[in-house]
């Protein structure tokens, strides 16, 4: 047992002394000259970026507008994900109908509509709010179907041993099985959100991290480049978080792990 | 007037694999007693799990009728209680909340909710297990979950689909004595199903036998066996062999039907 653990330690410690290996080879090639500083960033460098862009208030301006984006398009594609999801359970029809366009739109790149949304919203705050809906209800709203569909067969015989009306049904039995799969389709559009948002502001927008980063690229701010990636990269892990901790508060206790 | 009467029960399924029909059961007749205990035993693919979701509700005859008093089953009801082979427990429920399913949009008042939760607590050995959720329990104390949920709305009758089969054999002792109790406390008809003839002839009244698909009755056989019974009684070993030589019996008449 002990060797077992001394052994994650000798790992853990190689971990640790490569990562900042990497960071003293970028800090003493880039201060030294030995490698351009269009080409790489000193963390020295990006940590006094930092610095600058929270005094200016551009970081959180950008930042700002981004998280209001994703959030905004993600809730929405949330909210109408599951409730078209419901509907469908409730009305067969309605899916018979309704799944052929939802798949064909689904299989379409969301990325290559941008320039459609453009066209119709602008290049500004609505085209990336309707891009993140689009990039994030069909996943929600087919992970939705797909958990009310595994609801095991007997749990629906109890909701009828039971008498409970079909809009019962929905809510006290096929909900509550779906629940593991619908927050699978959130993690799933959490986890690609960033992405698009980021995508979409770099090929034309007026603000948000996406712009920030083109801008500096055409500006050869390199330490610019490398924080927002950082930034970028947290904001996306913590989405995901968010949604597993959610997911956590609301099935730890059934689940058995 | 019989609690359950089942009166010339067919069922056909469609199966599109054996292109077209399957009999399942055929002509089904039996009249079940106010507080009766009655098994049904049979070979698997019997029909005798189909013959329960009849009588449930659950399933639709292709002809018969079935009574549970004097009324026609049309569907399912609270009147009719089931208990399923997994227990069927809503995994993010506790135990608590699982068994107050069992009287949930009913005019029950809180206090009389609390009153018969507490009482089939006690009476199914769960105090002390109503805060935990079903991945937490024994396969054995989930169906007793499962029993508690059924006997708290207080059906007229109750169903119960293999309710043992998935608990380990002593537990199933254990269960099988427990029940016995509980029907000599609650006094309530008992349509119980079952494969293992053991479990039949130490629990039941009656055994009923069913053929191989289509499933018939074959034979039926009163357990004149007082209760407290005990497993090794001479009586019921020689019920239990009669049945099974029976079954082996219709399993040789139903494979020559199909020779011919």
């Amino acid at each position: 047992m002990k060797v077992k653990e001394k052994k994650v330690d000798i790992v853990t410690i190689l971990q640790i002394l490569s990562v900042i290996a990497l960071l003293a080879f970028m800090e003493y090639s880039v201060t030294s000259g030995k490698i351009s500083k269009v080409f790489l960033a000193s963390p020295s460098g990006i940590f006094k970026d930092l610095i600058k862009t929270v005094k200016e208030g551009i970081l959180f301006e950008h930042l700002g507008i981004t998280l209001k984006e994703v959030l905004l398009g993600y809730v929405i594609g949330g909210a109408v994900g599951v409730t078209v999801g419901l509907l469908w359970t409730l009305f067969k029809p309605l899916e018979k109908y309704m799944n052929v366009f939802c798949s064909a739109i689904m299989a379409v790149p969301k990325t290559a509509i941008l320039p459609l949304l453009i066209l119709w919203f602008g290049i500004g705050f609505k085209s990336k709010v309707f891009l993140i809906f689009l990039s994030s209800v069909f996943q929600i709203l087919y992970n939705t179907v797909t958990g009310t569909k595994q609801c095991p067969n007997e749990y629906l015989k109890v909701a009828r041993v039971f008498e409970l009306n079909k809009i019962e049904t929905v809510f006290k039995v096929l909900v509550p099985a779906a629940l593991p799969s619908m927050f699978n389709g959130f993690r799933m559009a959490a986890a690609t959100a960033m992405t698009t948002v980021v995508f979409a502001e770099m090929q034309s927008a007026k603000a948000g991290l996406g712009f920030l980063l083109a801008e500096s690229q055409q500006l050869l701010n390199t330490p610019r480049i490398f924080l927002v990636i950082v930034i970028v990269t947290v904001i996306s892990v913590l989405l995901v978080k968010l949604v597993a901790l959610t997911e956590y508060t609301f099935t730890h206790r059934w689940i058995k792990k | 007037m019989p609690a359950i009467k089942i009166e010339s029960i067919d069922k056909i399924y469609d199966d599109p694999d054996e292109a077209g029909e399957v009999k399942a059961l055929s002509d089904v007749n039996l009249d079940i007693e106010e507080g009766e205990f009655v098994c049904i035993v049979g070979p698997s693919g019997c029909g005798k799990s189909t013959l329960l979701e009849i009588v449930a509700g659950l399933l639709k005859e292709s002809s018969g009728t079935v009574y549970i008093g004097d009324k026609k089953v049309t569907g399912p009801s609270r009147e009719i209680g089931v208990v399923f082979q997994n227990a069927a427990l809503f995994p993010w429920r506790s135990v608590r909340k699982n068994i107050l399913f069992g009287l949930e949009n009913t005019k029950v008042t809180k206090e009389e909710k609390e009153k018969r939760l507490d009482y089939y607590l006690d009476l199914m050995g769960l105090k002390g297990f109503e805060n935990k959720y079903p991945a937490q329990l024994s396969g054995g104390m989930r169906q007793r979950a499962g029993i508690a949920r059924t006997l708290i709305a207080e059906p007229k009758v109750i169903l119960m689909d293999e309710p043992f089969s998935a608990v380990d054999h002593l537990t199933r002792c254990t269960l099988q004595e427990e029940l016995i109790n509980i029907r000599q406390k609650e006094k309530k008809t008992f349509f119980f199903v079952t494969h293992d003839i053991n479990e039949a002839v130490y629990l039941a009244d009656r055994v009923i036998v069913l053929t191989p698909r289509p499933g018939r009755i074959l034979s039926e056989y009163r357990i004149n066996v007082g209760f407290p019974r005990s497993r090794t009684d001479a009586a019921l070993s020689r019920y239990a062999a009669d049945i099974i030589a029976d079954i082996s019996r219709g399993k040789e008449a139903s494979d020559e039907e199909y020779i011919i």
